[in-house]
């Protein structure tokens, strides 16, 4: 009852800001956003090379929240996305040793609908504040005015949620047929399952590449980069192999749920992919900043350029060292990714790292002149978290905590491929 | 971890809720249809394993071996004779014209390797990725990224015609001309030699580490004192002992290591010959990871192409299963999703980023064809829409077809596909580099590139390059790893509830 108060508190503190915005926001738009808007642009003929934050109203507490609760925003969308994608690969692959943790990332990607839905809903409500896109003329904007059949009210007000919608159906329809099976153990399940991934993966991909631009590059509709969703979703994945990694470990100590079934193979296993990652990440980011360095062209470069002024230089480097350097040395010897007085820590780090990240690719749109942690920040992201942790583990406690009868589990068990009867009886 | 009871028949699995967890875990057997099948078929012995592989190399080779060798040889010995003509005549042989100065070469580069990934990607990424399916293939595929090497390293060294400016002084060796000016280090071009020179040592070491325990056997096996003496030196002085077999895994995990990010990094840096400039077409910061998963693609399809014929050619179907040719489709099936990702996000960027240039190099210069698109944004038909459109039904259609497990388990549709996919793959280079260099922004210099007969041939004859080299290691090498294979079978775990040291024959 205590974390259900909790919840409903956090719930009310990030939702009645927005909600009070929501008015505020449909009045004052059109005519408060205009000028600055313009302002940010110049009086230059062509637009498109007058970069700028151009956030109307960047002063105010609603638009400060705002940006606040999209950077956790899209840390927890990271966490549903990724583990939507590890349930995802888990059937294309018909993977066996991911089993006993596959039911810990069906929950979290299962939180998609309704509660992702719902927590969009202040971001949906104080867009025109956040998205300096939203109150400009494409007539006065060459970047604008190119992509202006997707870049409209109308696509981005029903995409962003009916997206999310989607995304959320999918996920529980993968948890709804795991479930199933748990009763009756049959093959059926599986085979929906990977038809769902089958097609699955494809929607998924385009659409959460859809939605990031939308959510986070769109805060400057100016920059391009083919790189942009890879680069988020690796991000994300890093991120939640090492959520998935720290659950497992907790869930799997002695007289847990998971504790018959995660051995050291799957922490193992889980510890390889977030060391994986970690390199995927650097990779994946030092290609886009590399590039966009190298060519020198104005009209990407200028996203770099306001991300290397003021205290951002530094942040740009706490990425460089503390998201790759720091977790790829440390993890580098194979015994210390099952050793939880490194990877608690690293976990944590993990954490604020993503964070730290979703922070460089949003706030210095509002704050160009450095970094600048405000009250909603501590609010907004334990709020998202907290309301999100306890909501998952509702569900994870509310349901078998592993696939009982899925065909692989004793292949994840054993390590061993069982081959078919005949197979059994021809060898004895 | 729980201790498992036997369950089979369907026996009910108890859930471990809560925390009172049973001290015996039932778990059900899979379903009869999920079953996965056996790596090596018919319950093979390890006597049969040494005996089917290294009956390769030591019987006497089939009919066709010397037809094709002559025939693989005589193509090779063309395409040196046309390299020749090319450094006595100069580039005019080929077909290169004011704007389009890179084409057939630069595309054989990067075809070769692409193709010269798979090895590496299976032996190491795989091996680390505990993937146990990969020893009946990744010896081939090895010998094959080696080769595919080779023929790539050709083309950059002849592409100016000028042989001897590629090493010294050097456009190619970090060197400095006779006016003491050093070739420039902020070029790609010249990060590639870095890369495909440690790419392929790295490459050649780890396969012959792999070899290492198989030439041994061959050493032990020999029935000559040629054979015994040439397998003996190579083979080390391996005895089988336990020490070796420690060091052996040792060497094999960290070269695993080692090569693991250079299969990233090589089509990594071949990707930013291109990215790092500023030609429409070529300026994409997803290159890097479309390219390496492109070669990825191209790697496996050309390993199907060359093991699907074998496996039928030394009767290795019980060791080169079907299994093994399903799961190969399907690495095409992700890796040919994330290229066409990639094309698709390349031309929505194109787009979205308002660039005119850009638009224009990805829709007039390639997309536009006459029936669909061209009317669509009512523009001229692209010069080479032919050539983007061949892309991309060979590299984004065509493995989609994989998603029916019918066609993925016929080795013939199989490899009717895996040559489509050998020949998208040629295409994608083409495309990047053609279409983006033939019309630059003069328009008076625009120009369409056709090749020469110099082009086609040279080309044709790095694939006698590549087949003479497979030929000769196919006659003298064991195509399979024979103790790798070994253990992925039952019989070689004592812990496998089929296990033990048991012989089945």
């Amino acid at each position: 009852m205590l974390a259900l108060s909790g919840m409903a508190m956090m719930l009310a503190l990030v939702l009645a800001p927005a909600t009070v915005a929501a008015a505020e926001t449909h009045e004052a738009a059109p005519a408060a956003h205009a000028e600055p808007a313009a302002a940010a642009h110049g009086a230059a003929a062509d637009a498109h090379h007058a970069h700028g934050n151009g956030v109307p109203d960047a002063h105010s507490l609603l638009t400060q929240f705002g940006y606040s609760y999209l950077t956790a925003y899209m840390f927890c969308l990271s966490l549903c996305a990724a583990s939507l994608y590890l349930v995802f690969l888990h059937h294309l692959f018909d993977a066996g040793w991911s089993v006993p943790t596959r039911r810990i990332s069906e929950h979290i990607a299962s939180l998609m609908f309704p509660w992702m839905l719902i927590l969009v809903i202040p971001i949906l409500l104080l867009a025109t504040r956040m998205y300096p896109w939203l109150t400009i003329d494409p007539a006065t904007d060459h970047a604008l005015d190119v992509k202006k059949g997707m870049f409209n009210k109308p696509m981005f007000f029903t995409l962003v949620p009916l997206l999310i919608t989607t995304w959320g159906f999918i996920a529980r329809s993968f948890r709804k047929n795991s479930l199933a099976q748990d009763k009756d153990g049959a093959a059926v399940w599986t085979r929906k399952n990977r038809v769902l991934a089958a097609w699955g993966i494809f929607y998924f991909s385009l659409t959460l590449t859809l939605v990031v631009f939308y959510l986070m590059k769109s805060l400057q509709h100016q920059f391009f980069s083919t790189m942009y969703g890879v680069y988020y979703f690796a991000g994300s994945m890093w991120l939640t192999f090492i959520t998935t990694y720290v659950l497992a470990q907790y869930f799997s100590r002695p007289g847990q749920v998971l504790a018959q079934v995660v051995g050291k193979r799957q922490i193992h296993d889980l510890g390889v992919l977030f060391f994986a990652f970690t390199v995927f990440y650097a990779y994946i980011h030092f290609s886009q900043y590399f590039l966009i360095w190298n060519a020198a062209m104005p009209e990407e470069t200028f996203w770099y350029v306001l991300r290397e002024k003021g205290s951002w230089f530094w942040v740009g480097h706490l990425i460089l060292f503390g998201h790759f350097f720091l977790p790829f040395v440390a993890l580098l010897n194979q015994s210390i990714k099952s050793n939880l007085v490194v990877m608690i820590p690293v976990a944590a780090w993990a954490w604020l790292m993503h964070y730290v990240d979703m922070t460089f690719n949003i706030m210095p749109v509002l704050y160009p002149e450095g970094l600048h942690l405000s009250f909603w920040d501590l609010v907004c992201w334990p709020g998202l978290v907290a309301v999100l942790g306890y909501l998952f583990l509702k569900d994870f406690r509310s349901h078998p905590a592993y696939p009982l009868k899925d065909p692989r589990l004793k292949e994840a068990i054993t390590h061993h491929e069982i081959p078919a009867p005949g197979q059994a009886a021809a060898h004895h | 971890m729980a201790k498992i009871a036997n369950a089979s028949g369907g026996a009910e699995a108890t859930g471990s809720r809560g925390h009172h967890a049973p001290p015996v875990l039932k778990v059900a057997d899979a379903p009869r249809e999920l079953e996965r099948a056996p790596l090596v078929l018919n319950n093979r012995s390890l006597g049969w394993i040494t005996d089917a592989v290294a009956g390769v190399c030591e019987n006497p080779m089939p009919k066709w071996w010397w037809p094709a060798f002559i025939l693989s040889a005589g193509t090779m010995g063309m395409m040196f004779s046309l390299l020749a003509y090319l450094v006595s005549t100069g580039t005019g042989v080929w077909g290169l014209n004011t704007s389009a100065n890179w084409a057939w070469d630069i595309t054989n580069f990067v075809f070769w390797i692409g193709i010269g990934h798979a090895g590496t990607l299976i032996s190491a990424v795989l091996f680390l990725l505990r993937q146990k399916w990969r020893t009946s293939i990744n010896r081939a595929a090895e010998a094959m990224t080696i080769f595919a090497v080779a023929c790539a390293g050709i083309f950059p060294v002849f592409h100016t015609g000028r042989v001897w400016f590629a090493l010294y002084p050097g456009y190619l060796i970090p060197m400095p001309n006779s006016n003491w000016i050093w070739p420039q280090f902020r070029s790609p071009l010249l990060w590639d030699v870095f890369a495909v020179s440690t790419y392929g040592t790295v490459s050649l070491l780890f396969w012959y580490v792999g070899l290492i325990p198989d030439l041994a056997t061959l050493r032990d096996r020999a029935k000559t004192k040629l054979r015994k003496l040439g397998y003996g030196v190579f083979s080390l002085g391996w005895s089988n002992s336990n020490r070796h077999w420690s060091n052996y895994e040792k060497a094999y995990l960290i070269l695993a290591g080692l090569s693991t990010p250079l299969v990233l990094s090589v089509h990594s840096i071949v990707s930013f010959d291109f990215a790092v400039s500023q030609v429409p077409g070529w300026h994409a910061t997803i290159f890097p990871p479309y390219f390496v998963a492109g070669a990825i693609f191209s790697g496996f399809g050309m390993v199907l192409t060359l093991l699907i014929p074998m496996r039928s050619l030394f009767n290795l179907h019980d060791l080169i299963t079907v299994r093994h040719v399903e799961l190969m489709c399907k690495v095409l099936l992700a890796t040919g999703s994330i290229v066409g990702y990639a094309y698709g996000m390349e031309f929505f960027i194109a787009w979205y980023g308002g660039s005119p240039y850009e638009l224009w190099a990805f829709l007039r210069n390639r997309v536009a064809d006459p029936f669909i698109f061209g009317p669509l944004f009512k523009v001229p038909t692209a010069p080479y829409w032919w050539a983007y459109w061949m892309m991309i039904s060979c590299n984004v259609i065509s493995p989609h077809l994989f998603w029916s497990r019918k066609l993925r388990t016929n080795v013939v549709f199989v490899w009717i596909v895996s040559i489509f996919v050998n020949i998208g793959m040629w295409f994608e280079r083409f495309v990047i580099i053609v279409t983006s260099l033939h019309r630059d922004y003069l328009p008076s210099s625009w120009g369409y590139f056709t090749p020469s007969w110099v082009d086609v041939f040279t080309f044709v004859g790095s694939f006698g390059l590549f087949m003479t080299l497979f030929l000769l290691f196919i006659r003298f090498l064991p195509v399979i790893a024979i103790s790798e294979v070994k253990g992925v079978t039952p019989q070689a775990d004592p812990h496998h509830p089929l296990g033990g040291a048991k012989e089945h024959h």
